[in-house]
């Protein structure tokens, strides 16, 4: 009975089509971020803060990824951004196939930087490409101070790591300082900002940050 | 969750693969997976079993995973050791500035098949 060598990685299929996006959006002179956190750690609110807040300095384009509902896409776009709602109708995580189809109905010729926010996991997202520049991990301090340590490979894959709901932390038992060294031992590369969505604390930071990446002044490490 | 949509990789590639190679079955998968790849083996064989079912070509097809330990190389002192909990600090250095140097595998390696009787 031959055996046949095939010699190639599982994913290839989705990781030619991330190279197709990523010539796509070259050629427009476009980066782009995956967003991933839990549900609910503030993926969908962040986004909407920072449109308002570079309203007029960046147009961002929004690939909206849910299991159901276009409850976020309309969240994005009251906020001011073009946006294309994905449902994986229970799928747990966004492949770059989907990514593909949900840019032909963006007009890229308009956005300066485009952001896709992934399904509310901290495990799945992980392993596909989904043609992005950068990953950004959002974390809450309402989730507990664990959570790099117990989803590591989140963490490993991610070049930015946000810290979100700042303001909650007189309530809750939240080691700010454990939960960066848990990233940073994880991946020293990491680039931290922690922010409240609410008070606006940190924002600043972050969108200067992301103002720099969008035109290709900061490193995508 | 996510390994259905991995079993559903494999079961693609591997059918593009086994129908270039006019095989009438696939009798035998071999995966090389890293320990930190994320994937849990239990749910992959599990997945891989349940959608090869529903395919005559992959029917009863054996997955077979070489499991690959992660580990690391030291930057300074150049020793390799194993990364524990993705934390990849030299154990002698104490130093991060290393390399993983395995455990991100995610690779099908070869597949074992029938052709119509000739080469068995």
């Amino acid at each position: 009975m031959p055996k046949v060598t095939i010699a190639q990685n599982i994913l290839a299929a989705n990781e030619t089509v991330a190279a197709e996006i990523r010539q796509v959006l070259a050629a427009h002179g476009l980066r782009a971020i995956n967003l991933m956190s839990s549900p609910g750690a503030g993926k969908t609110t962040l986004l909407e803060r920072t449109i308002a807040r570079l309203r007029g300095q960046l147009a961002i384009g929004v690939v909206e990824g849910d299991v159901e509902t276009s409850a976020d896409a309309a969240r994005i776009e009251a906020a001011g951004a073009e946006t294309v709602q994905i449902n994986t109708r229970g799928a747990c995580h966004l492949e770059a196939h989907m990514i593909r189809a949900a840019l032909q109905q963006l007009d890229l010729r308009r956005i300066d930087l485009l952001v896709i926010e992934n399904i509310g996991n901290l495990v799945c997202p992980a392993a596909w490409d989904l043609g992005e520049d950068v990953r950004v991990t959002i974390v809450s301090t309402t989730e507990g101070d664990d959570k790099p340590a117990k989803y590591p490979q989140m963490f490993a894959v991610s070049q930015v790591m946000v810290i979100n709901k700042l303001d909650l932390l007189p309530y809750v038992d939240y080691d700010l300082e454990q939960v960066k060294r848990q990233a940073l031992a994880i991946n020293p590369h990491l680039r931290i900002f922690a922010v409240s969505c609410r008070t606006g604390a940190g924002l600043d930071a972050w969108c200067e940050w992301l103002l720099a990446f969008s035109r290709q002044e900061e490193g995508k490490q | 969750m996510h390994e259905l949509a991995i079993a559903q990789s494999i079961i693609d590639a591997v059918t593009t693969r086994a129908t270039e190679c006019h095989a009438t079955r696939v009798k035998g998968v071999r995966l090389c997976i890293g320990e930190a790849s994320g994937i849990v083996i239990d749910s992959l064989t599990f997945s891989f079993a349940a959608l090869a079912s529903l395919d005559p070509l992959l029917a009863g097809a054996q997955l077979f995973i070489d499991v690959v330990p992660h580990r690391a190389r030291c930057r300074c002192c150049a020793g390799e050791f194993a990364v524990t909990n993705f934390v990849a600090q030299c154990p002698v250095c104490a130093t991060w500035d290393t390399e993983v140097i395995s455990g991100t595998e995610l690779q099908i390696l070869e597949m074992e098949i029938e052709t119509s009787g000739k080469d068995e």
